[in-house]
Order: structure tokens, then sequence, then C-alpha cells
């Protein structure tokens, strides 16, 4: 199931933009850059998320000097109905493109494509990333954003943010993907979408198992384990299932979840951040940094996404959820 | 993992909701809105010919634009954060839900969008109320007629 | 807790408010005849809290408030004490509300010692008012 790379693909670049309420994320800092307006002075917050995509794309090309005509492949997806964010973006862009939907896993399995695109040898350089805006994917899957409903303390708020990753061939000086792990749907019969951390917990245990036992692993050979959205309940549970397995919890610290320290200790959000804006827009900012600067050597993402829609919870199915890794490593 | 076994760590990580904490809460905003409302109505009956039977037209469609307002500075979805049912139950929650549902489908036009929507949220509200009316008054009208209680 | 911390006073005070109106129950005004007799058949009614009488001519206007927890009922208390006084002075045209409305205006007629002809105008409107349906 894990897939080894053996060219090793390098993130040579990224770009991260977010709305005006992640700058009280503690990641702010590492944001490419953050706007005042969520709807990036559009008519509709669907088209603030469709240039909020092209922004992201944009940074990252112009750090790496690339034009989009250099450009091989476009990867990536975000949580609207259709996509239609991320297919605009791709039609603004003019770059061959195909969309993915793993929910907020998206921000990894594109980069897992674009992976395998780059190992065969068929592209140059491709972008992949994920992207999600509040107001958009709210009035989707939940109530209209003015609506006043009390959510529970389960609940996550959804990112407004674009994360995306130029990937190209090898290169020593920068992040390089070693190996990756697709993971399986994963339902623990849950069915509660204010408490998404838990339906995803399960799916993300799994794909790290899996992904350490094929690579011959412990937890204690990653500097960093970074789950994408589970939020503070949710990753609580994962170190509950991993204590149940016979890990002790002392050497589950290189485990943390993006969601639940993106927006800190602050109770308005309730569990932490959600979205796939969320695992994208960590990932490619503060983790490549962190790399790029020798903190870390060995990264291990994994992204989590909930597979439910807002018709499939009201007709009383189960939330089924997956988890896609890559490891990460830095000479 | 087994699934039974995920969910009784699910049960123990969980944290109970303070269901005697919100109870307080919403008691507390829901009569604070119902004490505003008596106000609108004394105010009515009070400057103008209205009487205690017809001022409350005149007092929820007060209320339900002060709803407007609050909902269109965001400030409705914070106190219905807080309050919960307190918020909601009121008729300021019906306001609420309509004028949330009309201000979020803007973007999709005025016929299909506000129009289509507006009740997308206050639909079954609307009809349950008036499905539930129907059967009161019908039981009413039947025990009337049986002689069991009068009008 | 911020909040609830700002409420409290609000709420306090408002108890207070409430709390220090005890004035007098039984008001009349115009022709004092029979007031004795008004007066007695109002407080054999356990429902009634405070009451205006207005009385012209030969008409009576009875404006009363009703217990709180006996509200439920207005409507069918309103009309006992109806056939009650229409029973009593049936040579009378008696009129009995238990709308706050009614209660206030006729309180405000008392105060304001509304002279005699214009009173049965007023009263008219009331009357009307009171029919009034939503």
């Amino acid at each position: 199931m894990v897939i080894v790379f053996q060219s090793k693909p390098s993130l040579l670049a990224a770009g991260v933009v977010a709305g005006p309420l992640e700058k009280r994320s503690i990641f702010s800092q590492h944001f490419d850059a953050t706007y005042d307006d969520e709807r990036w002075q559009m008519k509709t917050n669907e088209q603030g998320h469709r240039k909020m995509v092209e922004e992201a794309c944009e940074f990252a090309m112009k750090k790496a000097g690339v034009k989009n005509t250099d450009i091989d492949y476009f990867m990536g997806g975000d949580l609207v109905n259709q996509m239609t964010p991320t297919n605009f973006a791709a039609r603004d862009l003019d770059i061959p493109f195909i969309g993915l939907f793993s929910a907020c896993a998206t921000s990894i399995s594109s980069v897992i494509v674009a992976s395998l695109l780059t190992e065969i040898g068929a592209a140059n350089f491709s972008l992949a990333g994920a992207s999600s805006q509040h107001n958009a994917v709210e009035r989707q899957f939940r109530y209209p954003i003015n609506y006043g409903s009390q959510k529970p303390q389960t609940a996550q708020w959804t990112v407004t943010a674009a994360g995306y990753a130029l990937i190209g061939k090898h290169h020593e000086e920068y992040p390089s993907i070693e190996a990756a792990t697709v993971g399986k749907s994963v339902d623990y019969g849950m069915d509660d979408p204010f408490h998404m951390g838990a339906a995803m917990a399960p799916a993300a245990f799994q794909t790290i198992q899996s992904h350490l036992e094929q690579r011959n692993q412990k937890i204690y050979h990653y500097d960093l384990i970074l789950t994408g959205d589970l939020g503070q309940l949710g990753l609580k549970l994962l170190k509950g299932m991993f204590v149940e397995s016979g890990i002790k919890s002392e050497e589950l610290k290189p485990l943390r979840d993006a969601g639940a320290e993106f927006y800190g200790q602050d109770e308005t959000f309730q569990s932490g951040a959600s979205g796939a804006g969320c695992s994208a827009a960590v990932f490619f900012s503060y983790v490549i940094q962190q790399m790029r600067a020798g903190t870390y050597k060995r990264v291990l993402l994994v992204a989590t996404g909930a597979l439910l829609s807002p018709l499939s919870f009201q007709q009383g199915e189960t939330i089924p959820c997956t988890a896609h890794a890559i490891e990460i490593t830095m000479k | 993992m087994e699934k039974e076994q995920y969910q009784q760590l699910e049960q123990n990580v969980t944290p109970k909701p303070p269901y005697f904490k919100n109870v307080a809460k919403a008691f507390l905003v829901g009569g604070l809105i119902c004490t505003i409302g008596q106000a609108v109505s004394l105010f009515y009956i009070i400057f103008f010919d209205f009487t205690e039977a017809t001022a409350g037209n005149p007092t929820v469609s007060t209320i339900i634009f002060f709803a407007m307002i609050l909902t269109g500075f965001g400030l409705y979805k914070k106190i219905g954060q807080f309050a919960g049912a307190g918020s909601a139950v009121p008729v300021s929650g019906f306001g609420n839900a309509v004028i949330s549902a009309a201000i979020e489908h803007r973007s999709e036009g005025l016929v299909l969008g506000v129009g289509g929507n507006l009740f997308k949220l206050a639909g079954s509200v609307v009809l349950f109320g008036v499905v539930s009316a129907f059967f009161v008054a019908l039981i009413k009208y039947i025990l009337v007629t049986i002689g069991v209680v009068s009008w | 807790m911020k909040l609830l911390g700002m409420m409290l006073p609000l709420l306090v005070s408002l108890s207070l408010l409430s709390g220090c109106g005890e004035k007098e129950k039984f008001i009349v005004y115009g022709s004092p005849e029979n007031e004795k007799e008004v007066e007695a058949i109002l407080k054999e009614q356990k429902y009634v809290d405070k009451t205006t009488v207005i009385q012209y001519d030969n008409s009576m206007l009875v404006a009363v408030q009703i217990k709180p927890w006996d509200k439920w009922k207005k409507a069918k208390l309103e009309k006992k004490l109806q056939k009650k006084f229409d029973e009593k002075y049936p040579n009378k045209d008696v009129f009995v509300s238990a709308d706050y409305k009614i209660f206030y205006e006729a309180n405000k007629i008392k105060r304001d010692q509304v002279e005699d002809n214009k009173l049965k105008e007023k009263i008219n409107k009331l009357k009307k008012l009171a029919k009034e349906e939503t």
C-alpha cells in the first residue's frame, strides 16, 4: 500500500493565503498573505474562493521563478459542490488540470498524484494543494452563516485559506517526498457532523499505522507527525487509539494536529480548525519552512478528510473518513 | 481496534454538553428577549391605539426588525452561540432563520436565490406550526361537540 | 459569563421596579351612585386584582386587571363578570373589559378629569377598540 518514490520529488516552493479571521492563527506569520476581505473583493464567496486559489498558486510560482506555461499539471480540490472554485481557478491558470476530492485530505492526495507524475517523468513542475473558504463551505454543509444556532464543543471551524505547493524533480536543498500512503475509506459508525474529529481519528490511525509498519519505522523515527484537522478532541482520540494499541504516551510526543493548534486556545472555535485549507495552509507554510530551516528532518504529513455530504447525513448515513500520508525528509 | 471499543473511547473523551449551564443561559437570554417584547408591547398599548389583543402584531414585527438588524451585523449568531434555545425559540429566532437565509442566498439572485431559499430553515416551522394548530383546533372542536369542555 | 454579569443587575432592578406598585386597587370615577355596591361585587371576585370603574349617564365602564395566574382564563372571566353586571343592573349599559389598554385609558380619564361631554366620545372609542380583532 505504501508508495516509495525512488526519485524523491521535492517541494520546491509553496504559496499560502488566508482570510481575515486566520490572522488570529498561531501560524499566520508563516502565511504569504492574509486578506481583510474574505471575498477578495469579489461579488460572491465562491468567486473569492476561486481568487484565493489563484493567488496561492501565483505565490508558489513566483517564489520558484516559474510561469504557468512552465507547469505541466495542476492538481487540487476544495469542498464546494462540484469543486467550482478550483475548477474555475484552473480555467484562469490555464494549466492541464485534474480536480481531486478527498474532502480535507485533498491537500495530500493532490501531492501524491503530483509526485507520481514527477516520478514517472511526466511532469517537470506541478502544482498541488487544496483550499476551503469558511462561508462557502458552511452554507453548504451546515446552516447559513448568520443563523444563530449553538455549536457544540465538539464542532470545528472551517478555515478560509488556500495552500499550494510546487512539486518538481529532486533537489537537495528542498524537502523531498520519500514515500506516501494512500488511505482507505474508514467508517467507525460516527454520524455527528458536528464531531468530525471523532469520525476522522480512526482513518488517521490506520494510515499512520500502516505507513509505519510497511516502512519498518517507529514513531520516534519522525520529528513530527502532523495530522490535518482532527481538532483537539480528534487528536486526543488518535492518541488514545495509539495508547490502546500498546504504545506508551511518552512516545507520542511527535504527534500533533494542525487543526487543534491552528487558532491556539481560542474557545470561539470550539474543538479547533478544519477544512482542506487548514491542513494545506499549515503543511505548505509552517512545516516546509521549518524543514528548510533544519528544525525537522523527517516529517509525516497526514491529511484527514470526512467524506460526508449534507444529503448523506440527513439520510442517516454514518461518516466514512479517509487519511492520506506523505513522508517528507530534508537532508 | 474494534468499532465498539472505539465508540467506548469516543464516549470517554467527548465532553458532555453542559446541560444545566445551557438551560440557565437559555432561560436568561430567552427571558430577556421576552421582557423586551413585553416592553415593546406596552409601548404600543400606551402610545398607540392598540389593545392587549391587537398589540401582538406590531410587537412581533418590531422584534423581527431587531433580529434583522442584529443578524445583518452578525451579532445574532453570537447571541445564538451563547443562548442556544433562548434566542432560537422566541420569534426573533424565526426572524433570524429567515433573514440569515436571505442574506446567504442574495448572491444567487432575488427570485431563485432569496425567494427560493427564504424559508429554507423556517419553512418547517411554518408547516408544522400550521399543521399542529389545525389538529389542536380539531381536537378541541371534537371535545366541545361531545360536551367535555366549552370554548 | 461576562454577559451574565451584565444582565444580573438589570434583572434585579426590574424586579424591584415591579415590587413598589401597591396603589389604590379600586377606583371609581364619575357619579358616585352605587359605588359601594360595585366595589362589593368586584371585591367578591377573587381573580380581580385592580379595577377602575367609570360611571356616566346611564352607562358604566368596568376596567379590570386580572391576577397573573388567572389570566389564562381572561376571556372567560371577562364574560362572567359582564354577565354578573348585566344581571345586577339590567337597566344600565355596562361594559366590562380586562384589557390593559382599556384599564390604562380609564385611569387616564380619571387622572385628567375628562369632562362629561368628551367622556362619552372617549368611552365609545374605547369600546370600539376593545372589540377590534387582530
